[in-house]
């Protein structure tokens, strides 16, 4: 569990916010947003000025040995391997760190290993393989001891497409056995995909936490309906949409999901026609950043 | 503390070791060619004198064959702590559930005592054999010697780690580095015996801690000093590993604090 209070640090200003145990949290914003800081402070690496930070209920600077053996973090610019030694020894180091026996550390690196794919490259030195191989095993070393919270700073940097599954697959699996996971993209399909709650940062400031779908509805809340009709051109005046394009027997409607649902202009529009297929498009959180970044250019 | 985990960085540093054959040899190779150079030299100097100022030719030839095989003994990293405040890897250090201090003595312990049987120990034989080194002048003398020894080595560690602390604030650690070594190896007796100093330089020996890494070692085991003067050299020994330590340690909270400030 962390939660923040007050915060200030450089480009945080009355900063406040609780993520509970067992959440799966993705941190975005554009860059210089105050990601990588956020995570930098829930580590411990990082003293607010002023406020207070708790990391698993305890100050992280302050607590550091203890919070250590809970808490697994891959940052920016803080390399988690030795570079002149293997990647297995490196692991294998790690295992002496957070006092594993053999048979736990087997067991957790068989399945790490299997699942990022580290075993072809095990016993090259690190500065030996490729930035996606070393993504990978960073993210193994990070996962290895099993963290209750595990901080991610852009994790899927370098990772090619089955790499990027792999670690959603294993990211989800533990979210579901109880560790808190607060994870930093610019690609927001994974944060969709993996997180249960957004947290959104400009410059600083939060702009919002909470769920996914109110920060769409808040943010982006212009969705789109594509349909075939087959009967005539209906009668659209009376509906609050903000536009409307008949491309022959289609209709292309765009509407601000707040003041009325996709099944309310269905309905209305059955009853003046039939309608062959809908599509409905939503934005993604995507279009969250692309209407920041574009209300930030317009000031 | 437990000590588990330092022990299995001691054990693997020691493996780590005997991995780099060649390195080894060569690195025994250039104790021995360090010692014959200068045995050759004072050799040379002392000509067919048998002693000068009542030092031998055959204690300044035990001086040098334990002071540079100590030397070699107690090969402490310089750059362990520089190197990682360079990648930044020494923020991850700190978050991993062991003292990063720990660590670091552990691993170069395991690396001594690698040194201790396959480096030192045969680099010896070949001394006795070839250039001649002096018994011990009783097993008293020998077991006091390895306690100076062990002490020389907390010594240095802690002269090395209060340095390797700069770096927090250093870019290049390396001049700093080399004028320690210039010091350690003129003031501590491995490059000139200090019984040959003037006697100018005594009180500035004295106010420093390289006379107490080999040379105090040095002269327990050829038994020139009293059972009082062991005392006092002990305890001289102590108080520097004690200021050292402390000194250290302030540069160490500060260095930690720098960095929990600035960001890692």
């Amino acid at each position: 569990m962390l939660s923040f209070e007050h915060v200030r640090k450089f480009i945080f200003s009355d900063f406040s916010l609780h993520i509970p145990r067992g959440a799966a949290v993705g941190l975005i914003g554009p860059s210089g947003a105050g990601k990588t800081t956020l995570l930098r402070l829930a580590c411990g690496m990082l003293a607010p000025e002023t406020g207070e930070v708790y990391t698993l209920q305890k100050n992280p600077v302050e607590k550091r040995s203890v919070l250590r053996p809970r808490i697994g973090c891959l940052l920016e610019r803080m390399p988690v391997l030795e570079e002149s030694v293997s990647v297995l020894d490196n692991l294998k180091n790690l295992q002496i760190v957070h006092r594993m026996s053999d048979k736990e550390f087997e067991a957790e690196y068989s399945v790490l290993a299997d699942a990022f794919g580290i075993r072809e490259f095990e016993h090259s030195t690190v500065q030996g393989i490729s930035f996606g191989q070393r993504r990978r095993a960073e993210l193994a070393a990070v996962l290895l001891h099993q963290p209750e919270l595990l901080l991610l700073d852009e994790p899927t940097n370098g990772l090619d497409e089955n790499a990027k599954q792999a670690l959603q697959k294993v990211l989800k699996e533990r979210v579901q056995q109880g560790m808190t996971l607060v994870f930093s993209s610019h690609n927001m399909k994974e944060v969709s995909d993996i997180c249960n709650r957004i947290i959104l940062l400009e410059q600083g400031k939060l702009l919002y936490y909470g769920e996914e779908s109110t920060l769409l509805r808040k943010y982006a809340p212009m969705d789109s309906m594509r349909l075939k009709i087959a009967g005539n051109i209906p009668d659209m005046e009376d509906l609050p949409l903000e536009k409307y394009v008949v491309e022959g027997d289609e209709l292309v409607l765009t509407y601000n999901s707040n003041h009325i649902t996709a099944s309310e202009i269905l309905e209305e529009l059955l009853k003046q026609t039939s309608v062959r297929e809908v599509s409905i498009q939503k934005p993604d959180l995507a279009d969250v950043i692309f209407e920041i970044k574009g209300g930030r250019n317009n000031k | 503390m437990k000590l588990t985990p330092y022990l299995a960085f001691a054990k693997k540093s020691f493996l780590n070791r005997s991995a780099y054959r060649f390195n080894h040899f060569m690195g025994i190779l250039n104790t021995l060619v360090r010692i014959f150079i200068f045995w050759c030299i004072y050799r040379a100097l002392y000509g067919e004198r048998n002693e000068v100022d009542g030092i031998t030719m055959a204690m300044v030839t035990t001086n040098f064959v334990l002071s540079i095989g100590m030397d070699a003994l107690f090969s402490i990293n310089d750059y362990y702590l520089p190197n990682r405040i360079g990648n930044g890897s020494i923020a991850t250090e700190l978050l991993l559930p062991i003292s990063f201090k720990g660590r670091m003595l552990f691993e170069n312990l395991g690396n001594t005592l690698f040194q201790l049987i396959f480096h030192f120990a045969p680099a010896l034989v070949v001394c006795v054999v070839t250039v001649g080194v002096l018994p011990p002048v009783s097993f008293g003398c020998f077991l006091l010697f390895i306690i100076s020894a062990v002490l020389g080595y907390g010594v240095l560690w802690n002269l090395s780690f209060l340095l390797q602390t700069f770096s927090f604030w250093l870019l290049n650690m390396w001049s700093l580095m080399t004028i320690k070594n210039v010091f350690l190896n003129v003031l501590s007796g491995s490059m000139i015996p200090l019984w040959f100093m003037p006697d100018w330089m005594a009180p500035v020996m004295n106010l420093l801690p390289f006379s107490s890494i080999y040379f105090t070692p040095v002269q327990i085991y050829l038994g020139q000093l009293s059972a009082k003067e062991i005392g006092t050299k002990f305890l001289v020994q102590m108080l520097w590993i004690g200021v050292l330590y402390l000194c250290g340690n302030v540069f160490w909270k500060k260095g930690k604090k720098k960095l929990v400030v600035q960001g890692g």
